[in-house]
């Protein structure tokens, strides 16, 4: 089996009944997505799959040969970070980090299908997400923002990262 | 397991019929939703894996009179029966999450045995309530039958299809447990036929959806038909509710959509 | 100061927004094995026949280790704190909660793990369970415990927390009204997205590296070295990266067992745990049952509160001694009551052992006493604002262990919860402050209570 992840094509060995979770993380090394209940209940392994947001954990192989699957290692690198990726780490949206992943994917699916800042059509859009850390408020403020086109001004070096006051942001 | 798994990749209906044959030692792997974690924590060891996201059974055909719903067909899509069936469009909203809706099926929800702790298959209701027919293979090779009694017997059959006759009014009531995603702990359908009868369904119940009789025979009268729907329905004490609670539910649901149904005359 | 009101990055913000942040489950070692463990399917019972066997000879299997493996089986999280040792890392002869650990298994992968544990023998003799707290005080409720129902070490002898000041009996005599309520919040559980997961890695010069999610890094490195009897120099933990902790991730709940597994197969190996186990397994917060019977005047003064509590400590103590005493301190809430009787216990029952989340054994008793509070302003048929500035923590008012207060919030919390919810207070309750009491707000049985703020 085939498939494309993060542009690179790959060659799939498990069993095509083997969850995209399982050949993510234990056969390309992809770590992102994370094993949060294993049941599609958290959403902390949600990929997009063509496009699509996807439980990694409910996905097999099979079902998906030839698609094109996206994780958060594809979205941006820290010194390339995309404007959702710069949008939650300006917002504070990720704590312990666990749910970020699922998050982020879906986030970026929600933006890309023209998803706006409307608060309740961000919590619609997320509800299959799971969050501990934060009380979801950060998250939607982080989401908000970048489906606004928010600019930060955020600068990530291998000193660190440095971040700036953006007025009427609190 | 899931080594030693035959799997089968269907690309036609027709292909997977040949390979469902009468069904035995045969799992059905749809969105795989409800199947995957089963085999992911060990509770269930498929030996032939029947995968159907090639098949072709996704179809969605609404253009007269008659809609017909492929088994396979995501539950998100059913958003486009918002205007012909409108309490279908609003249950499958409440079903689980984004993300869930896209990747799981209406078959998947249709066939979904009765769940360990909280009930599933609310899909059932509003097919109840449409009195669907549900096209399915079994032992017995092909049959159609009323999704009534496709539901008393359907362990180990591959269904195909539903159709129905849109109705002129639907209304749909389901008392949910906000969540990052819903848990439907009881739900009602109503259905008004172009013929003017009107049929009532209840899903959150033990083992799967059922139509409520008494209640329709008394449907002129919402409070009368809301207290005889406790009749015909079995409850159950799980994770979401107790049976106590349901019992007095019910007949609020009923009411609720028979108000519904006769504001939309 | 530079920090506050500065905009500052988080340390791991990037790594998280980037999917780089290395969690335990992430990290990746050649040769890992998986682990699972055989779980009591019961609440209690005498354990005998136990047999891996089977479990030993499958292929795909490197290691079984069971209670026999462990150099020192019982070892007290708290010992330092004086709470002895009452709990086997793994079931010896008998298990006193469902989900217990018995026996893990170390193999290739998750499927033949889990096969090996089906392939484990065991005999059950089953046992009435006690799964409510105030049963454990019944005369014909069985014991559960090695020493009783409920811990008997507080200050080495005593069978519970207990403070008394002033006099209780003169307070309830002196009282017009006494008003008494009953509080039982349930077990919560910590729900992290991460569920307990642990890595042991066995290095080519002896030493363990241990890849843990635990909070407590040096606190959980000192369990391990003790149950194993090994110098803690033979030990590395990594670890500092929590998926979500909140306190349940302080009880060490996989580390010591996936270093023995290590041990005995020579491999590295993986303990991750399912989404069930942490519900169904893991510690929560403790559910609790408190009494509360205040003696209250007309006018709503306080005079003394008699409290009995008991902490549902689960199957072992664990930190509960230590949770119901920090509960103890905090019985009279935000305000001051002169006379107190109050009992707390550490009562065992059946159930998963309980632990830390957060605030830890305060949390219970915040919700009891501010829901007394508005319970005594019902009975009175006072305002519910009022009767709380009127017994608020003063500057010079003592806390239960005559701690004086030099700097309570009570007051100025209280009339900022009126603003919030659009509440006038009467002008003479708008006007109160901390300051030290006099005239109306120092009664009589307030006469005598106080102490010196500069003594403190």
């Amino acid at each position: 089996m085939k498939l494309t992840v993060n542009g690179r094509p790959r060659e799939i060995e498990g069993a095509p009944l083997t969850t995209l979770l399982h050949v993510l993380r234990e056969e390309l090394g992809v770590t992102s997505p994370k094993a949060g209940c294993e049941q599609g209940g958290c959403g902390a392994c949600t990929v997009l799959v063509d496009g699509e947001p996807q439980r990694a954990c409910l996905t097999p192989v099979g079902a998906i040969d030839g698609s094109e699957v996206t994780t958060v290692e594809g979205l941006g690198a820290p010194e390339s970070l995309s404007a959702l990726q710069q949008a939650f780490t300006h917002h504070y949206a990720a704590q312990c980090g666990f749910c970020t992943s699922g998050m982020l994917m879906a986030a970026e699916a929600y933006i890309a299908r023209g998803g706006t800042d409307d608060r309740e059509a961000i919590q619609e859009a997320l509800a299959g997400h799971v969050c501990r850390c934060t009380g979801y408020v950060k998250i939607i403020d982080a989401v908000a923002a970048a489906a606004r086109g928010d600019a930060f001004d955020l600068t990530v070096t291998a000193a660190g990262t440095a971040m700036t006051n953006l007025g009427g942001v609190s | 397991m899931t080594q030693a798994t035959e799997v089968l990749l269907p690309t036609s209906a027709d292909e997977a019929v040949a390979l469902f044959g009468d069904g035995s030692g045969v799992t059905i792997v749809a969105g795989g939703t409800i199947v995957l974690p089963e085999i992911t924590h060990g509770r269930i060891a498929p030996t032939r894996a029947l995968m159907l996201s090639g098949a072709g059974l996704d179809t969605l055909d609404a253009g007269g009179s008659t809609v017909t719903i492929g088994a396979a067909l995501p539950v998100a899509r059913l958003a486009e029966l918002a205007q012909d069936v409108e309490a279908l469009a609003q249950c499958a909203l409440g079903v689980a999450d984004y993300e869930i809706r896209r990747q799981g099926t209406v078959g998947g929800n249709v066939c979904a045995g009765a769940g360990r702790d909280a009930p599933r298959g609310d899909l059932q209701g509003p097919l109840l309530a449409l009195d669907a027919s549900a096209r399915s293979i079994g032992p017995d090779g092909e049959t159609t039958e009323p999704v009534a009694d496709f539901l008393g017997h359907r362990a180990g059959r591959l269904l195909l299809d539903l159709s129905f006759e849109k109705p002129a009014a639907s209304a749909f009531a389901a008392i949910e447990y906000p969540h990052t995603h819903e848990y439907t702990v009881l739900a009602v359908t109503g259905v008004r036929t172009a013929g003017g009868e009107v049929r009532l369904a209840a899903t959150g119940l033990a083992d799967h959806g059922t139509r409520l009789p008494s209640a329709e025979a008394a449907a002129g009268d919402p409070d009368a038909a809301g207290a005889a729907a406790v009749a015909d329905v079995k409850l159950g004490d799980d994770a979401l509710a107790s049976a106590w609670y349901r019992e007095r539910t019910l007949p609020v649901l009923v009411r609720r959509v028979l108000s519904k149904l006769e504001e939309a005359r | 100061m530079k920090a506050v009101g500065a905009r500052l990055p988080r340390y791991d913000g990037i790594e998280h927004v980037t999917g780089r942040t290395t969690y335990v489950d992430d990290v990746r070692v050649p040769g890992m094995l998986w682990v699972k463990a055989l779980r009591s399917p019961v609440h209690s019972a005498a354990m005998s026949g136990l047999d891996t066997t089977k479990a030993e000879a499958m292929p795909g299997v490197h290691a079984v280790v069971t209670h026999a493996d462990v150099p020192l089986l019982e070892y007290g999280h708290l010992s330092a704190l004086g709470i002895p040792a009452d709990e086997p890392l793994l079931a010896k002869d008998e298990v006193r909660y469902k989900g217990q650990p018995i026996a893990l298994v170390a193999a290739e992968d998750e499927e033949t793990a889990l096969a090996a544990v089906d392939a484990i023998t065991v005999d059950f003799e089953e046992r009435t369970p006690l799964l409510d707290v105030r049963r454990a005080f019944d005369d014909d409720a069985p014991t559960v415990h090695q020493w009783g129902n409920w811990y008997t070490h507080f200050e080495g002898e005593m069978d519970r927390r207990q403070i008394r000041k002033g006099s209780i009996d003169d307070a309830f005599e002196q009282a017009d009204v006494i008003v008494q309520g009953v509080y039982r919040p349930a077990a919560i559980e910590h729900v992290p997205l991460e569920t307990q997961v642990a890595l042991v890695v066995p290095e080519a010069n002896g030493r363990l590296t241990i890849y843990s999610c635990t909070q407590a890094l040096y606190f959980s490195m000192g369990v391990v070295a003790a149950h194993l009897q090994v110098p803690l120099n033979k030990l590395k933990v990594v670890g500092g990266t929590v998926g979500g902790g909140f306190g349940g991730k302080v009880d060490t709940a996989t580390e010591t067992m996936c270093a023995l597994l290590a041990q005995k197969s020579g491999r590295p190996v993986k303990w991750r745990w399912t989404r069930e186990e942490e519900f169904l397994c893991s510690s929560t917060r403790a559910p609790w049952h408190m009494e509360i019977a205040d003696a209250v005047t007309k006018d709503g003064w306080i005079l003394g509160r008699k409290m009995l509590t008991l902490h549902d400590s689960g199957a072992y103590a664990r930190f509960s001694p230590y949770g119901l005493t920090k509960h103890s301190f905090h019985h009279t809430g935000a305000y001051t009551i002169p006379n107190l009787s109050f009992d707390g216990f550490v009562v065992f029952t059946n159930r998963v052992p309980t632990t830390a989340m957060r605030g830890f054994g305060v949390t219970s008793v915040s919700f009891a006493t501010e829901t007394h509070m508005s319970r005594i302003a019902d009975v009175l048929g006072l305002d519910p604002y009022e009767v709380r500035l009127k017994n608020a923590n003063r500057v010079g008012d003592t806390s239960p262990n005559r701690i004086v207060y030099t700097d309570p919030s009570t007051v100025s919390v209280v009339k900022a919860l009126a603003g919030g919810m659009d509440v006038e207070l009467a002008t003479e309750y708008a006007a109160m402050t901390r300051d030290p009491r006099e005239g109306d707000l120092l009664p009589a049985h307030l006469v005598g209570q106080l102490g010196n703020p500069e003594d403190h």
